[in-house]
């Protein structure tokens, strides 16, 4: 007995833990453009979701395999989030910081109509023969398309980091995120890097779904769940660092686990956000700590 | 030297008073006749007007509550969703419990929505800005969530109101009767000094709290009485609808609508929860033959009024209005 329930709670911390890595990557173009543009990204969740039905979209049409179609998907979303920006965030950047919440705000509406409509409300999710395996590891049984998932996280969490902390697009991208006027002054083109940054956190969103359609169910309103995960990541993991959120989400994915495992799985998505709640109220310093 | 710096104030305040005397009770008269006329409309119209001028009254009495908060107190919350279902899952349950008359159930249901935002306001003010309105997004899904999982209150599947739903013109002069509190209690709020607090707390919240305003109480009290009005509207809902579920009662499209009310009808403004209301439930009935883009339209309309209207549509009347009086180009309207 005391057994079982050991080998239950390793088999749902190693699930957790795996989890978490694709939680980081759904939150981690939430947390660029929070951290890089100051905008709280109500869309975000939409881009993900556009990335899971881009994915099926590819598969049923082209018979792509979502693995391969990774990068295009990416490119795709990253290719719809840049005229958002430019066409209608941009030019209320002056506006205070409503106007661009709420208009992301009006976005997502917008976007979860449209999925309905060209897609009907069903529920569905991506079939292939690696996402319905699983392999035994010592203790534990890993569904294949959670390990899949993971290291393909760790992968763009490390390209990410790279390209904030060590390219000339990152320096910028640093200068503009921590004075954008000053940065300006010294020649740094920070309302393009903005409509960049909205792009590339697009892209990885839409990236991010597809391996959530792998790994779960979908349906156009899912966005909305996508988002607040992405939040309670970025509060876990403190803003604007790739470190940060990877580690939001693995902390995410554990407590979501071990949440499920002592109340029942309907109870997952309520722990991850009682979780959020709660650290907002007694540590918001950890969203605060830059802004400040 | 007191007097010299009172002086400008006191010119101002009579040359005010001189210009509106005439103007205030007439606006009184024409708002009562108004609601006399409002109150009328079941015995000229039938049930399909009824219906809709109970959204439009459904929609204003929200957005108004809306409106102390976000509009005068710059708390802008995307949680009313919690509010409408605390108050419809309260009247519901009380009502079949005890068999409450409908008043008492809405008064309960406007005391239990009001107790849970001062429960959570701790956590929730801790929270400024965006992160207030993230916070509150995330403080209606979490409930809506509990709600479905939970099998207390019904879960998934809801719960049954057993006392029998009014027919459909009581319920049209309930909502009549709703949104005329609604509106009394703010305005009465907007007519006292907290008013200013409130606009303080809008601008700057540390000098307002350095200028000596009570800045949470104030916040508090802004929260707990748009909660209360929302709560009400929810509790009616409950008892037009006679069956309630966690994903209608909780849902996410209520915040929707009562944010695209009050923003294209003008933020911080008196008529602009009215203004918007009649707009988008009217432009809902011009696109009834169109369901599946209906909400997509309302957005990109949010959007339109957003980037070249900040005040909205009542904002954008009075500065044309005012240009047309004038002759210049009109002050904003808040």
């Amino acid at each position: 007995m005391h057994l079982t329930a050991g080998s239950e709670l390793i088999q749902a911390t190693s699930n957790g833990l795996l989890l978490g890595g694709l939680f980081a990557l759904t939150a981690l173009g939430l947390s660029l453009v929070l951290g890089v543009m100051r905008l709280v990204n109500l869309v975000h969740g939409e881009f993900v979701i556009v990335g899971s039905y881009l994915a099926t979209v590819l598969l049923d049409s082209a018979g792509l395999d979502p693995l391969l179609a990774l990068p295009l998907v990416a490119l795709l979303a990253g290719g719809l989030a840049y005229p958002v920006q430019r066409l209608l965030l941009q030019p209320l950047a002056r506006h205070g910081e409503q106007a661009p919440l709420l208009t992301t705000f009006a976005l997502s509406v917008i976007a979860q109509n449209l999925l309905i409509l060209g897609f009907t409300g069903d529920t569905r999710s991506i079939d292939r023969p690696y996402t319905r395996t699983s392999v035994a590891l010592g203790p534990v049984t890993l569904p294949v398309i959670y390990l899949i998932a993971f290291a393909i996280a760790l992968a763009v969490c490390a390209a990410v980091h790279v390209l904030v902390a060590h390219s000339r697009f990152g320096r910028r991208l640093r200068a503009a995120s921590e004075d954008p006027d000053a940065a300006a002054v010294i020649g740094v083109p920070v309302a393009r890097l903005h409509a960049i940054t909205y792009a590339l956190g697009g892209a990885i969103a839409g990236l991010s779904g597809a391996l959530v359609g792998m790994a779960f169910s979908f349906t156009p309103t899912s966005g909305t769940q996508y988002l607040l995960t992405g939040f309670a990541v970025v509060v876990l993991g403190g803003l604007g660092s790739v470190k940060g959120t990877l580690l939001g989400g693995v902390l995410l994915g554990v407590a979501e686990s071990w949440g499920a495992l002592a109340l029942g799985d309907g109870y997952r998505m309520l722990v991850g956000l009682v979780v959020f709640l709660i650290l907002l109220a007694v540590r918001p310093q950890g969203l605060f700590g830059r802004a400040a | 030297m007191t007097s010299l710096i009172v002086r400008p104030q006191v010119v101002s305040r009579v040359a005010g008073a001189k210009a509106g005397r005439s103007r205030v009770p007439a606006a009184v008269v024409l708002i009562l006749l108004g609601i006399v006329a409002l109150a009328a409309l079941p015995y000229l119209f039938g049930p399909y007007e009824q219906q809709v001028g109970y959204r439009i009254l459904q929609l204003g009495a929200l957005a108004t509550a809306w409106n102390l908060l976000a509009g005068y107190g710059g708390l802008v919350s995307l949680g009313s969703a919690a509010f409408v279902g605390i108050g419809a899952y309260t009247a519901t349950e009380l009502g079949n419990a005890l068999r409450w008359p409908l008043p008492v159930l809405l008064l309960a249901a406007a005391g239990a929505a009001a107790g849970f935002a001062v429960l959570v306001s701790p956590a929730m003010f801790r929270l400024r800005g965006l992160y207030f309105t993230v916070g509150t997004l995330a403080l209606a899904e979490a409930l809506r969530i509990l709600m479905v999982d939970l099998p207390t209150f019904g879960g998934a599947g809801g719960i049954v109101l057993r006392t029998p739903t009014p027919a459909a013109y009581a319920l049209y002069w309930w909502a009549l009767g709703v949104a005329v509190v609604s509106t009394t209690v703010v305005l009465s709020i907007m007519a006292t000094p907290m008013s200013l607090s409130l606009r303080a707390v809008r601008d700057d919240e540390d000098v307002a709290r350095q200028l000596g305003v009570f800045t949470f109480w104030t916040k508090l009290g802004a929260f707990a009485v748009s909660a209360a009005l929302i709560g009400i509207v929810g509790g009616l809902q409950a008892a037009k609808l006679g069956v309630i579920e966690p994903y209608g009662a909780f849902g996410l499209s209520w915040t929707v609508d009562i944010v695209a009310v009050a923003i294209i009808g003008g933020m911080g403004t008196r008529a602009g929860p009215w203004i918007g209301a009649v707009f988008v439930v009217l432009l809902a009935e011009f696109l009834q033959d169109y369901p599946g883009i209906h909400l997509a339209i309302t957005g990109a309309v949010l959007i339109a009024v957003i980037r070249f209207a900040p005040q909205g549509l009542s904002g954008a009347a009075a500065s044309a209005l005012a240009r047309l009086r004038d002759g210049w180009p009109g002050r904003a309207a808040r």
